[in-house]
């Protein structure tokens, strides 16, 4: 059995607690009732035959009356589970009991079991899992869950039916990427990203699960993959088209077990974004990340706790948005990095210091020199994270810019990471947008590398040699005809 | 007479037109030498090929000597949208060794002052921005001439008068006068530089419709406020320009006639054609060298590479435009219903009917090569009835 810390994990909605849950919901009917029935059937588990999923997520108890029988009728699927060497992490919510919840965890052989607000101690592994709002960041749980995230895609009912997002122009984009970088960047245990797919019946195609898994594993997360109840139904069924669609979304979650390592690379963003991202500060700081990713301005995560003991080597601008200054240890260190050549955006209360040195370009702050660096400091209290992330790009500039995508059909989320050594550096591509003009695309970077591989989901990797851009410094990369939209990474050899 | 532009707006008026220009009042339309030459590279074989052409129609210092020149190149659409996988100045914008070689060109006869202005599209920020963001280096157009400065003329022009009213002589066919950038009252002469190009709205887009681009999207372009100009732009110019769903803010001018077709093949015509009759360029410099066919951005199946190897520059953008058209196989006289007019008005003839130029090839004069021999047919090439595999250059 692969340890939690690096397995693949399946959602698993079955048996009589299911059930009990779901005839409380809308639109339960006699299919989704079978559906749940057969999936608590050890047959039910040949549907991960020659896929990575190693591990099931059931739920195990939520203080209801059909937990003894749930707990009770599972035993011969985990008791198959096993006969795969499959993990079997039990889910518990509402009001149900821990201690007792673990016993019988311990007791049917579970892997482990993941509680909200576990209190005392447990020899079977617990997952701590929590809404977005009370994370447990400090957790020393052997992986922590998070729910209440979007299901990752271009967004058209937000944006009145044409996708457009009026000023910005750019298409309304849901996308967990930014939270997971944010959370990553203070979490020691691994993080499970979960969210289900669209319910109410809606078509969910195996471009928008591999969409879902590809967000989150580019940002270093792992999805708790769900699928949704017509497709498990279908596969309950021994469908043949829907189970060709679940092998080729499984085959993306392998893609990314085979790539493990990527999880652990660091960003090569050069703006630092400091905040300690909770109550109005998190609505800020946390939506300025997001929009950041939206306009693929690469981004560090600091948080303001562990700011004072982090080097800001390799920024170029650091922004502070959080209400309350920070404290004068921080104040000072950020106050050298401006001296020595950085940018800082920062709200009002920072304060007036420099020669101004307005920008030629409309903006909600007021420009100033200081020492080698800039001063950027709101007129007004900071309210509108679209703003301050458009204006932290211009400020800084696209002169400074790593990447550049020519014919991209990526809705921006780009990732560029680097290996704790420094030796291989990862640029992620990611397009949410379903079907793609097919247009060939360029790759522009900067830095020059010695060697480069086009890795794409289901295909061997592809070396790639660098091209002298015609008009500008750095070097492209010419991406072949047939390269797919959704999801590309080039591997970087220094 | 020798009058700037600048005096011109400043107060010289409808009745500093008819001493200007009376042949326009006339209606009958004035012409100028347009020269054509063969020129397959940039870099060092554009700049002589340039110098040469320049020379051929009077030398540039008559023009340009102490005088504020304003070159309005084209970088329309998105600023990372390539054909294949070339470079847009290699497609379909103009070439930044071009306006680096004309910078210093203009310079050399003696500019006081060169501004390089684009309305950069959908874009809050400068002009040197945008070019970064594409991988353009301003720092070679920077470097090219003393004195060079970059503008977005999509954004209010900084001081206290951001734009500035440019009446359309005759009455214009669209509007009655347009709200500019207070950047083109500074300047005393003005350089429309494009490459060759069909345009999926227009037919051709050349010297005049590369006008098109001076209209701020803050006040031509969609989602702009009812009463006032935006203070950065929010959209394209489909709203006010294409469709005539709606009317510029209450602070501009309004269409002359609401009832008039809302069709971009008739508006777009009369819209770029009002243009360059308010704020006609003095010179135009017209890039065959490496474009596209098929359409004024790649579209997939439609637009190819292609390489006609010719250069076109002119100082009566009708005229310039006329020739322009022939090099590209087409007839500059043909109207609505003919290649490349098939579902549009032909803006060289609007632009005629307002006195700013002759379309005539009979009567404009042609130096250096002759058309014949840079004749590249541009309807043998790109198209949906001809889509080529991707990354196919044809060369003349």
């Amino acid at each position: 059995m692969a340890p939690l810390q690096n397995v693949v994990p399946l959602r698993w909605p079955s048996g009589p607690l299911e059930i009990a849950r779901r005839e409380k919901t809308g639109g339960f009917n006699a299919r989704i009732r079978q559906t749940l029935e057969r999936w608590h059937e050890p047959a039910a588990l040949a549907i991960l035959n020659g896929t990575p999923i190693d591990c099931i997520v059931m739920s195990w108890a939520a203080g209801l009356p059909a937990d003894a029988e749930q707990q009770r009728t599972a035993a011969p699927l985990l008791q198959a589970a096993r006969q795969r060497n499959l993990a079997v992490v039990g889910w518990v919510d509402g009001p149900a009991g821990h201690q007792p919840a673990l016993a019988a965890a311990k007791a049917a052989g579970l892997a482990a079991v993941a509680f909200r607000e576990f209190q005392g101690s447990s020899d079977l592994p617990v997952i701590a899992w929590s809404e977005r709002a009370d994370v447990p960041w400090d957790s020393a749980a052997a992986a922590v869950a998070i729910t209440g995230n979007v299901w990752p895609g271009v967004n058209i009912a937000s944006a009145g039916g044409d996708a457009s997002s009026g000023p910005t122009s750019l298409p309304w984009l849901d996308s967990n990427g930014w939270y997971i970088q944010m959370a990553r960047a203070r979490l020691r245990a691994p993080l499970w990203v979960v969210f289900d797919a669209p319910g109410k019946g809606a078509v969910v195609p195996a471009r928008s699960y591999a969409n879902a898994i590809c967000d989150s594993e580019a940002a270093g997360g792992r999805w708790v993959i769900s699928l949704d109840d017509d497709l498990r139904a279908e596969l309950a069924a021994g469908t043949a088209a829907p189970l060709e669609s679940w092998k080729q979304t499984a085959a993306v979650a392998g893609f990314f077990q085979e790539h493990a390592e990527w999880r652990s690379y660091h960003s090569l963003g050069l703006v630092g974004v400091i905040s300690d991202f909770t109550g109005g500060d998190f609505e800020l700081s946390g939506e300025i990340l997001n929009l950041m990713a939206r306009r693929d301005l690469l981004f560090r995560v600091i948080w303001k706790s562990q700011a004072a003991g982090q080097p800001f080597t390799g920024l170029k601008a650091l922004v502070y948005a959080d209400a309350a200054p920070p404290g004068p240890a921080l104040r000072r260190k950020i106050a050298d990095f401006v001296e020595q050549g950085g940018l800082l955006v920062v709200g009002p209360g920072w304060g007036g210091q420099g020669k101004p040195a307005p920008p030629d370009f409309e903006t909600q702050f007021d420009v100033r020199t200081l020492g080698k660096g800039r001063l950027a400091v709101a007129r007004q209290k900071m309210t509108d994270p679209y703003q301050a992330a458009v204006d932290t790009q211009f400020l800084l500039s696209h002169r400074n810019d790593l990447v550049k995508i020519y014919n991209s059909g990526s809705s921006g989320c780009t990732r560029f990471t680097a290996s704790a050594d420094g030796k291989k550096a990862l640029l992620q591509c990611l397009s949410y947008a379903d079907g793609g003009r097919g247009e060939l695309r360029t790759i522009w970077v900067r830095q020059k590398y010695r060697n480069t591989r086009l890795w794409t989901i289901g295909a061997q990797p592809v070396p790639l040699d660098p091209e002298a851009s015609e008009e500008y410094a750095g070097v492209e990369y010419h991406l072949p005809a047939n390269t797919p939209q959704s999801y590309l990474a080039l591997e970087f050899e220094a | 007479m020798n009058i700037s532009r600048r005096e011109f707006v400043a107060g010289w008026g409808a009745a500093g037109l008819a001493m200007l220009h009376p042949a326009r009042m006339r209606a009958s339309v004035p012409t100028a030498p347009v020269a054509v030459a063969r020129c397959r590279s940039y870099g060092a074989e554009f700049l002589a090929a340039t110098e040469k052409m320049f020379d051929q129609l009077g030398g540039m210092g008559r023009l340009v000597k102490g005088k504020t020149v304003t070159i309005k190149i084209n970088l329309t659409g998105g600023e990372t949208t390539r054909q294949d996988y070339l470079p847009q100045g290699r497609a379909c914008w103009s070439h930044p060794r071009t306006v680096g070689a004309v910078i210093h060109l203009l310079d050399k006869a003696g500019a006081r002052r060169i501004r390089v202005v684009e309305g950069a599209w959908v874009w809050p920020a400068s002009l040197e921005e945008f070019m970064l963001k594409a991988g353009w280096d301003p720092d070679l157009l920077m470097g090219a001439a003393p004195r060079v400065e970059l503008i977005n003329t999509n954004l209010p022009y900084k001081g206290n008068k951001p734009y500035t009213r440019f009446p359309v002589p005759n009455g214009g066919h669209l509007f009655p006068a347009y709200d500019l950038s207070t950047a083109y009252t500074e300047s005393d002469v003005l350089v429309s530089m494009n490459k060759l190009k069909e345009h999926g709205t227009a037919g051709v887009t050349l010297s005049i419709k590369n006008l098109f681009g001076i209209s701020p999207t803050t006040i031509y372009g969609n989602k702009v406020p009812v009463d006032e100009s935006a203070p950065i732009p929010y959209g394209g110019r489909q709203e006010i320009g294409h469709n005539g769903s709606r009317q510029p803010p209450k602070s501009s001018p309004p269409e002359k006639d609401p009832s008039s077709p809302r069709e971009a093949g008739y508006r777009i015509p009369r819209f770029i054609a009002d243009l360059v009759a308010a704020i006609p360029p003095d010179l135009e410099i017209l890039d065959g060298i490496e474009t596209i066919a098929g359409a004024e951005l790649p579209r997939s199946g439609v637009t190819e590479a292609v390489s006609p190897g010719a250069l076109v520059i002119g100082t009566n953008a009708v005229s310039t435009d006329a020739v322009a058209m022939a090099v590209m196989g087409f007839d500059p006289m043909a109207d609505r219903g003919k290649a490349p007019f098939e579902t549009c008005d032909n803006t060289l003839r609007l632009a005629e009917e307002l006195g700013v130029g002759t379309r005539d090839l009979g009567n404009i004069e042609v130096v250096g090569t002759p058309v014949k021999d840079v004749v590249f047919n541009f309807r043998e090439h790109g198209g949906p009835r001809q889509s080529r595999p991707p990354g196919r250059r044809r060369t003349a």
